[in-house]
């Protein structure tokens, strides 16, 4: 596995569309702590292109990857080496390339011009963010043997998380305000990954008061050590349940 | 005859509802090439895929030296592979693609065969990257990398296609030297008369069924033709291979 993830990895260091990624970061980044004079207002802008730009990158460069590279994951898979070794090996390179894009675009600016707690949960729930999309990516591209079907699948599925899932939450909680959905309100929140990665980050800055009534709600849950835990667990979910399913598909399928 | 290096033992391999590959059986032997043979969608891919352990088969088994192919890969080490579309990581050199292969091979120094690599006129571009090579070049890559390891077993898909003369002789006598050593050879080729001279069986697949497989002299000696180009086709026209069908 080692020996794929190195070749992999010296391959995707030179991968325009990775470089690409940490330069898009990183003029984003340092655009926005130079227009905005307070780093907090910044920091606020940045979670936002974070939560789309992050998840929708990393989905849809892993399909296009996995699927450019499929000729040669089949001479890979003729080798004297287990479908499991190329597998781990390739998603551990991609991972890595990407966050290591991710560091230089979005953890150095943040460094230089907001060193706080609320930076580093950033770059945190950016990185997770990176690592659920990466695996949801290569999970759809082993099921969907077509490009552009798996392609068409990854843009529905960001879709889906960015702005069809709130929109949803959104329209249930206020149809619903006269009942007690409180209970129900985190665990849905919860669902989404991207919506907490946004709470996590959101509650650094101190933004769940002005998020109202749900606001208090996450700040009492995910504000606590136990709330965290239970957030880092299903951020963790979302990468290892994605990735369990590809290695049963990859082991089983017909290259 | 010589061992019995690969065996189909009824291999079927189903698509959905399309079976791919009928009741396959039959072994390719240690120092023997085999051309296969068939029309578009016959099973050739398929088979060699089987083979290869890209696809599993729905029915039968194979062997490799005796060993039936399942989930360990070890087997895979005797074999040496030429795809018919050779694609390869972008930014990475032809000397690191080759440095990779014999890395994941775990080759030692003296089971590298390089010998090649100069023949087909690459030791000056072991630096280029390989998304700036031409299809023809790639495929020399390929090849070098199919028989880098000096396989015992060689299958090779088109290996012509996309090569000037020169170096597709060159190949070819390559595989030539596989067999001669002992090995075993399966090609799949259109063009029948670049490989004609090489081939010491054929054996022809029709949708998915095995129709024939049968040394090049008995062919040759039943349709009264020199060449088998021309033998082929006439045997196929007139049904002569009705005795062994």
């Amino acid at each position: 596995m080692l020996k794929v993830f190195k070749y992999t990895l010296i391959d995707l260091a030179r991968n325009r569309f990775v470089l690409g990624y940490a330069l898009l970061m990183l003029l984003v980044a340092q655009g926005l702590f130079a227009l905005e004079g307070d780093p907090t207002k910044a920091l606020l802008s940045l979670v936002q292109v974070v939560m789309a730009l992050v998840p929708l990158i990393a989905l849809v460069f892993t399909v296009v990857y996995m699927y450019d590279t499929l000729e040669f994951t089949q001479l890979l898979a003729v080798q004297p080496m287990r479908r499991s070794a190329i597998l781990g090996g390739q998603l551990l390179a991609l991972a890595a390339a990407l966050l290591l894009a991710q560091a230089i675009g979005l953890g150095l600016p943040l460094l230089v011009h907001s060193p706080t707690v609320a930076a580093l949960v950033l770059s945190l729930s950016g990185s997770a963010l990176v690592l659920v999309f990466a695996a949801l990516g290569a999970l759809i591209a082993l099921k969907q043997r077509e490009k552009a079907r798996g392609v068409g699948v990854a843009l529905a599925i960001w879709f889906l998380f960015v702005l069809v899932y709130d929109a949803l939450l959104m329209w249930g909680m206020f149809t619903l305000s006269d009942y007690p959905i409180e209970p129900f309100v985190v665990p849905l929140a919860g669902i989404n990954p991207i919506d907490l990665a946004r709470i996590m980050v959101m509650l650094q800055v101190d933004l769940a008061a002005m998020m109202g009534y749900s606001g208090a709600i996450y700040k009492n849950f995910f504000g606590s050590v136990g709330g965290t835990i239970v957030a880092a667990l299903i951020l963790s979910l979302w990468v290892a349940v994605p990735v369990l399913f590809a290695f049963r598909v990859f082991r089983r399928k017909d290259l | 005859m010589a061992e019995a290096r690969i065996t189909f033992q009824d291999v079927g391999k189903r698509y959905g509802s399309l079976w791919a590959l009928r009741h396959v059986d039959c072994a390719f032997h240690a120092g023997e090439v085999v051309m296969l043979i068939g029309p578009n969608a016959s099973g050739k891919t398929t088979l060699i895929k089987s083979l290869l352990g890209l696809v599993s088969p729905t029915e039968g088994r194979i062997t490799v030296n005796g060993e039936v192919i399942g989930s360990d890969p070890a087997y895979r080490k005797a074999i040496g592979y030429m795809p018919q579309i050779s694609q390869f990581p972008a930014t990475l050199t032809i000397g690191q693609l080759l440095e990779m292969m014999a890395d994941i091979r775990e080759l030692r120094a003296d089971e590298v065969e390089d010998s090649l690599v100069e023949e087909l006129g690459l030791s000056a571009q072991l630096d280029k990257r390989l998304s700036t090579l031409s299809g023809g070049t790639k495929q020399k890559v390929s090849a070098v990398l199919a028989l880098r390891s000096r396989p015992g077993i060689l299958v090779m898909d088109e290996p012509t296609a996309g090569l000037d003369p020169l170096s597709s002789q060159r190949v070819l006598q390559r595989a030539a030297a596989v067999r001669d050593a002992g090995g075993t050879v399966l090609i799949t080729s259109h063009l029948m008369e670049e490989v004609e001279s090489l081939a010491d069986r054929v054996a022809y697949l029709e949708d998915g069924n095995l129709k024939f497989l049968l040394p090049v002299q008995e062919i040759l000696s039943s349709t009264g033709s020199t060449r088998l180009s021309e033998a082929l086709p006439r045997m196929l026209e007139s049904n002569a291979l009705s005795h062994v069908l």
